[in-house]
């Protein structure tokens, strides 16, 4: 291995993975900058040079979760075979923080928001393409999967949607 | 105190009252481009601050002045904890500014919006 860039006394990556976790878990204004240094494994002056700010270590941890989370969801979608299927994938998907940022941090942060919003229209095509349902739909079935897994499945909501749909897809 | 206000491409900080005397500074003028961020942080108070030279350090009372730590520079000026912000800087004198200011929340959105 090769050093690349100025040396650090902590682990970068392990750091982000970890920010993911405090922040999906606690959102973002519930994470403190105590929360993060006693949970990262971080210096407090290392934090602020390496990320320069919480905003900005909240953008990469977001960012990092779209890519360990969310892109393995795009993935899995692209197998689905019925829209069962697909409520199921995203329902059960870890979504935390992308679900958090979006209530959140979107309102108040362009950048946030169109992470958000590019991540969900991500999950929409995966959905169109795997379906071969046109893109309103698709959204359509992400919006009431997303509203599945925030409220838990009430009365099988899954199963009553899809059992509808059937003819459709 | 320190009062936080953007002007054109700059940051500029201004320190309020008697607090001028002990940090040897009145104001600072930082180009936003050497900005990179801000943050509420009312924890940072209870870290070491290395050594100060010049200014006045009297613990729990007032932290105000140039701080010598790791092989950086960093400006204090905090009386109050609760309401302590850290500004990170860039290639400037100054690694980063803990500043206490009237309202945390609102500076850290006012910096991370001329940011943007």
């Amino acid at each position: 291995m090769v050093a690349v860039g100025r040396p650090r006394a902590f682990d970068e990556d392990e750091a982000v993975r970890a920010a993911v976790g405090l922040f999906g878990g606690r959102a973002y204004d519930g994470v403190s900058v105590d929360d993060l240094v006693n949970h990262l494994g971080v210096h407090r002056n290392s934090l602020y040079k390496t990320f320069g700010s919480k905003r900005g270590l909240y953008l990469i941890a977001l960012r990092r979760h779209l890519a360990d989370d969310v892109r393995p969801l795009l993935d899995a979608l692209a197998g689905a075979s019925d829209a069962a299927a697909a409520l199921r994938l995203v329902t059960s998907a870890d979504l935390g923080l992308l679900l958090l940022a979006a209530i959140e941090r979107a309102p108040v942060d362009e950048e946030v928001a169109s992470e958000v919003k590019a991540a969900l229209a991500a999950v929409d095509r995966a959905i169109a393409d795997a379906l071969g349902v046109p893109a309103d739909l698709a959204a359509a079935l992400t919006s009431a999967a997303l509203g599945i897994l925030l409220r838990g499945n009430p009365d099988n909501a899954a199963t009553a949607l899809t059992r509808h749909l059937a003819p459709l897809t | 105190m320190a009062l936080v206000r953007i002007e054109g491409d700059d940051l500029v900080v201004v320190i309020e009252g008697l607090n001028r005397l002990w940090a040897f500074k009145s104001s600072l003028t930082i180009p936003l481009a050497n900005v990179r961020g801000a943050t509420a942080d009312p924890g940072i108070t209870a870290e070491p601050k290395g050594i100060r030279a010049p200014g006045a350090h009297v613990p729990g009372v007032i932290t105000a002045g140039t701080f010598h730590q790791d092989g950086e520079k960093v400006f204090w000026e905090v009386k109050d904890p609760s309401k302590a912000v850290v500004v990170e800087l860039a290639d400037e004198k100054y690694a980063r500014l803990v500043l206490q200011v009237d309202d945390p929340r609102a500076t850290v959105a006012l910096v991370e919006k001329a940011l943007a």
